[in-house]
């Protein structure tokens, strides 16, 4: 469990960086935790000639709301996003990631581009309908989460691309559920529940190789809760499409019927904790 | 005249001390095998085959041995290593004996089996040139199921056992079939348990350097076995004995996957054998760890009780698979599970009518070996299905049923069906004191509650087992090999300032073995326990020991360093009485120094004896040698069994599976207590390697003997999240040997099995028979009974 041989170079500037990868051609790598890609590395299941290390690389550690969206630099650690209050459901998720000693490292571009399915950020990106700042040889572009996640452990970035910036939609309500084998695993399964105005989204991991949306057709709040009481058989009504809707597939720590009952049940939970959100002045619910 | 005595010296035994090695082990002191750096230090990496069953047709090194780097590969046709075989020995009726060597030849026999080994500058290049070590292989096909029918092997494991059986032993005792034709019921259950391993926070690790001017080789390993390491090193290495030192430095866990010698740890020796003078290293990593080091555990049992209308258990009648892997383990054998299983399948109840037959079978797995509890965890889990299945069918209370069968005091000496001697008969008690703590009834009540109003199901388990620990000669652990492990020794050394040295043959991997030694040896002779320090892991120190395993050091090196204590005490108290012209019966050692009778004053310390006795032979009396010391070993003959009864309060997740452990108690029979936050500390972290077993820890292969669970993302250790606060209480019947301790070491692991399979059925009321219990398993035995 020794990395192969490569190249180190630590990149002065986001230009630096970007221009190292594009030398390299599809054999770069960028470095930012390291939490993903050294295990990888140390099982030689990847072998990049040059690794390019964003570890200090000046001002992409900012975090700052601006309107309605939280801005994050790439480099913003999980211990960070875990801790900040101007995100709840982002510091509700950044809390089930590993442990604190993968927290203080682990960074949020590093999560998203890693892409792994059952992974707690991509499914956050895509519930708040979010987007990623990204740079490369040419000009710089910005790329949603609906597009961002292809496959498993696969991301539309191109071999120089590099996310700079995470842009992350604050929801007005929010609900998390996951389920995992024992702390800090991945998720078995996981939903992320969010409403935008009267949009509800619910996005489930861990049931295919990206992050699965669903988006209850006429699931308006307003339905959820009765003069404030959470309607739970309508709630059911969502998991139960929602379990419905995925296809699982069976391994190790689950059989497809048991991930799809999970599905129903995480889901379940994460709406019912949406809907027992207090709602914000913004967008006030009929009762 | 003063007539008053001083208040006695409080004893060092019983008593929470300072552990010795703490100032070291928790300031990132400890010194490890992989610290250790020496001149011209080289370092090994394997090849290890992807294949579970192949001929090996050829082995290309010509661009491994190119790579940067490296300095010499080898193989198993290399010469230093062709002839040698590691052949694990016992002189039981029909066992099969197999070679193992040290690396593979002309066949693989697991996935994972060290094919080659690359030698370069740092463990980096060893990987980038065994990388480049092109092997070729020829598929054959492979077994994985310890239980298949014989159809269905094609390609034996090994060409000497045509079905893969390698030792088969059948247990007998009264009459089975007539008694289960006089019982009221016949229960029958087939269960099996889960692969799992060790996994010692260090992995396995050795450094080897041999010097060719006096033929010497020094092995530094990460073995619980430094002794049994040093004299099997020396039949396979060809040398003499005296010239192999063997040194276990500070050890990280071991857990019994280090009371193994591994063809890896051979190969490295005679690699280092014909590279002089070149110390190589090789560090295990986690990955080499769970393909390679011993697995334990996978079994299938098939069983049939009967019992009368009162629960008297009548009949067990019982049929054991033992998954071997590979290789007979060395030197325990593939004996070492299956006949632990069928020895001490009947656990803590009484019975006269038994007949159980187990195997030790090889597949293409890797092999299994020691682990913390040997086989156990899976036989308390197969009788206490047993005795919950025989509850519900003479619908009785499952914990009166266990009751009604108790070995009891009375009962003591017991013999059991399999002939072994128990000694104990402290279940009952117990039983009541682990039953009050829980607090049964409150249980009981919340359950109704429950079921009724419609809470999470919520179940009680239950298991009794009895821990045969500190093996003496008469029921020595292993199957007849060619040494008897129920000895030990220990030396006392009085230097010459009055402080003591101790030479103990035990080894310790994190249990604080310095400590206890050093209490012992502290209160035999009449010292204070700082005045004590403990040698331990050198071959080249220490007489002799056997090493840790089978919960016995406590027992047999306690009771070595007790005799050895008490030895070197009646020779300073004699020197002192012939110094100070005072009868030898009046004198007393106490803190160092020597009292008379009746006097608060000491007449003479230890230090100025002991200046004596080295230093001033012109003041040593008539008849007294020079020096200050004494050996002494000592066996218990039998053994010491360890009563315990854990109970667990678990609730269920209809929804996902999910397990909750609400309560968890255990009450343990430890004999005399020497150090008790050692003592609940081996409890506890006992009782957490067995929730790992019955919860998480599962070594799967595919059915082509691929381990599909290689890394610790898939094999899943219990973490201090996964673990309940536990409660454990003691109940102290001193055994039979000069402390009066009982084994603790492995007893924990017994019961989880039996208390989370328990638990599920006392809940949900269907029977578990596969282990481990997972929300999956959890939520899909839910299917079948919730429509
Ligand atoms: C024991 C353990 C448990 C874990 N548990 C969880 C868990 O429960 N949930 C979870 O989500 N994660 C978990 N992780 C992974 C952790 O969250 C990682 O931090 C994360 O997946 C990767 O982030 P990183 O900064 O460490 O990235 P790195 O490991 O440095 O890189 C990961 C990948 O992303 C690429 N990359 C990194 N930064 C950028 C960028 N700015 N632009 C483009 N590409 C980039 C790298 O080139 C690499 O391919 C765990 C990790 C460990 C070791």
């Amino acid at each position: 469990m020794k990395c192969p041989p490569f190249d180190y170079h630590r990149a002065t500037g986001v230009a630096d960086a970007v221009a190292t990868l594009d030398a390299a051609g599809d054999e770069g790598k960028i470095l930012a935790g390291g939490q993903s890609l050294v295990p990888v590395l140390a099982l030689r299941m990847a072998r990049p000639a040059v690794l390019v290390d964003i570890n200090h690389v000046p001002g992409l550690s900012s975090l700052e709301v601006r309107g309605d969206t939280l801005h994050l630099g790439a480099l913003v650690r999980h211990l960070t996003l875990a801790e900040q209050d101007q995100h709840p459901l982002l510091a509700e998720a950044a809390r089930w990631i590993g442990h604190t000693a993968i927290r203080s490292r682990g960074t949020v571009a590093g999560s998203l581009a890693h892409a792994d399915p059952s992974a707690e950020l991509p499914s956050v990106l895509l519930a708040c309908d979010g987007a990623v700042q990204v740079a490369g040889p040419g000009a710089t572009r910005r790329v949603g989460a609906a597009d961002l996640f292809v496959g498993a452990l696969q991301t539309d970035l191109g071999d120089a691309e590099m996310i700079t910036e995470v842009e992350l939609p604050v929801p007005d309500g929010w609900g998390f559920s996951e389920f995992a084998r024992r702390h800090g695993d991945f998720a078995v399964v996981s939903a992320v529940a969010t409403r935008f105005g009267d949009r509800i989204r619910v996005v489930i991991g861990g049931v295919a190789g990206v992050p699965h949306l669903v988006s209850p057709p006429d699931s308006t709040p307003d339905l959820l809760t009765v003069s404030g009481a959470v309607q739970d058989d309508r709630v059911a009504e969502i998991a139960d499409a929602a379990a419905r809707g995925v296809e699982p597939a069976s391994d190790l720590h689950g059989s497809a019927d048991h991930r799809r009952a999970l599905t129903r049940e995480v889901v379940r939970r994460a709406v019912a904790q949406l809907a027992g959100t207090p709602t914000s002045d913004r967008t006030p619910v009929p009762a | 005249m003063t007539t008053t005595s001083p208040a006695p010296e409080p004893t060092a035994s019983g008593t929470a001390v300072r552990r010795k090695e703490d100032a070291r082990l928790l300031t990132g002191r400890g010194r490890y095998v992989s610290d250790l750096t020496l001149p011209r230090m080289r370092h090994v990496a394997f090849v290890r085959s992807p294949l579970a069953h192949a001929h090996i047709t050829s082995v290309d090194v010509s661009e491994a041995l190119e790579t940067d780097g490296v300095s010499a590969v080898f193989t198993g046709d290399h010469p230093a290593l062709a002839s040698v075989s590691l052949r694990a020995q016992s002189g039981l009726p029909g066992y099969v004996e197999t070679d193992q060597p040290p690396l593979a030849r002309g066949k693989v026999r697991f996935a994972g089996e060290a094919v080659a080994a690359v030698v370069a500058d740092d463990r980096y290049h060893a990987e980038d040139g065994a990388e480049g070590v092109d092997v070729e292989y020829e598929p054959l096909s492979p077994q994985v199921c310890a239980w298949a029918s014989p159809e269905e092997i094609t390609d034996p494991v090994h060409d000497e056992a045509p079905d893969n059986v390698l030792l088969s032993r059948t247990f007998r005792a009264g009459d089975v079939e007539a008694a289960l034709a006089e019982a009221a019921v016949v229960v029958d259950r087939e269960v099996t348990t889960n692969r799992h391993g060790g996994n010692p926070i260090e992995c396995r690790a050795g450094v080897a350097r041999y010097e060719i001017a006096d033929r010497k080789l020094t092995f530094w390993s990460g073995t619980q076995v430094p002794y049994i390491v040093r004299t099997q090193l020396a039949g396979l290495l060809d040398l003499p004995e005296g010239n192999i030192r063997v040194i276990a430095p500070d050890v990280g866990g071991g857990f019994g996957v280090k009371a193994v010698l591994y063809p890896e740890d051979v190969a490295l020796c005679l690699m280092a054998m014909a590279m002089p003078g070149v110390a190589l290293k090789w560090v295990e990593d986690r990955v080499e760890h769970l393909l390679s080091a011993t697995h334990a555990r996978e079994h299938r049992y098939v069983l049939r009780a009967g019992f009368a209308a009162d629960g008297e258990l009548l009949a067990v009648k019982a049929d054991a698979w033992c998954n071997a892997g590979a290789y007979s383990v060395y030197p325990w054998t593939a004996g070492i599970e299956p006949l632990m299983a069928g020895g001490l399948l009947t656990g803590p109840y009484k019975l006269a009518h038994y007949e159980c037959t187990v195997r030790g079978v090889t597949t293409n797995t890797s092999p299994s070996g020691p682990y913390r509890g040997v086989a156990r965890p899976s036989t308390v889990f197969a009788m206490e299905a047993l005795m919950d299945s025989g509850a519900r069918a003479l619908e009785m209370d499952p914990i009166a049923l266990r009751r009604r069968n108790l070995i009891l005091p009375a009962d003591i000496p017991y013999t059991m069906p399999s002939r072994l001697v128990d000694d104990s008969g402290a279940y009952e008690a117990c039983l009541d004191q682990a039953l009050e703590t829980f607090g049964l009834e409150g249980w009981r009540a919340e359950q109704q509650r429950r079921r009724a109003g419609g809470g999470k199901p919520l179940g009680i388990g239950i298991g009794i087992y009895n821990e045969l620990t500190g093996l003496g000669r008469a029921a020595s652990a292993g199957p007849r090999m060619a040494f008897r492990t129920g000895h030990d020794a220990c030396t006392v050394r009085i230097n010459p300032d009055g402080a003591v040295t101790v030479f103990s043959g035990v080894t310790s991997q994190g249990q604080g073995l310095e400590t206890t030694m050093a209490q012992v040896v502290a209160d035999a002779l009449g010292v204070t326990y700082d005045a004590v320090e403990v040698r331990i892991g050198d071959t080249d120190e220490s007489l002799w020991g056997f090493g840790a395993f089978s919960s016995r050091q406590a027992v047999i090196g306690g009771g070595a360093a007790h005799l050895a204590g008490e030895h070197v005490r009646g020779k300073a108290l004699a020197l002192a009485a012939a110094l100070k012209e005072a009868p030898v019966e009046d004198l007393d050692l106490r803190g160092g120094e020597v009292y008379m009778a009746g006097q608060a004053k000491s007449i003479i310390s230890l230090a100025e004896v002991a200046r004596v006795a080295y230093l001033q032979s012109d003041r040593l009396p008539e008849g007294f040698e020079p020096g200050l010391e004494g050996t002494k070993f000592y066996d218990p003959i039998r053994g010491a069994f360890a009563a315990g009864v854990q109970l667990g309060a678990l609730e269920f997740d209809p929804a996902t599976g999910e397990i909750g452990i609400l309560s968890w108690v255990c009450v343990e029979d430890a004999g005399r207590i020497v150090h008790p936050v050692i003592v609940d500390g081996q409890i506890a972290g006992s009782i957490a390697q067995g929730i790992g077993g019955a919860m998480y820890e599962h070594l799967v292969y595919d059915e082509a003997g691929n381990l599909t669970t290689g890394t610790l993302l898939d094999y899943l250790m219990p973490t201090s999240g996964e673990i309940p606060e536990l409660t454990i209480g003691h109940v102290s019947t001193p055994a039979a040997n000069p402390t009066g301790v009982r084994g603790v070491g492995e007893g924990g692991t017994l019961a989880p099995n039996a208390v989370v399979a328990g638990a599920v059925a006392d809940a949900l009321g269907v029977e578990v028979d596969d282990l481990p219990v997972t929300p999956a398993s959890v939520w899909t035995l839910l299917q079948g009974v919730t429509p």
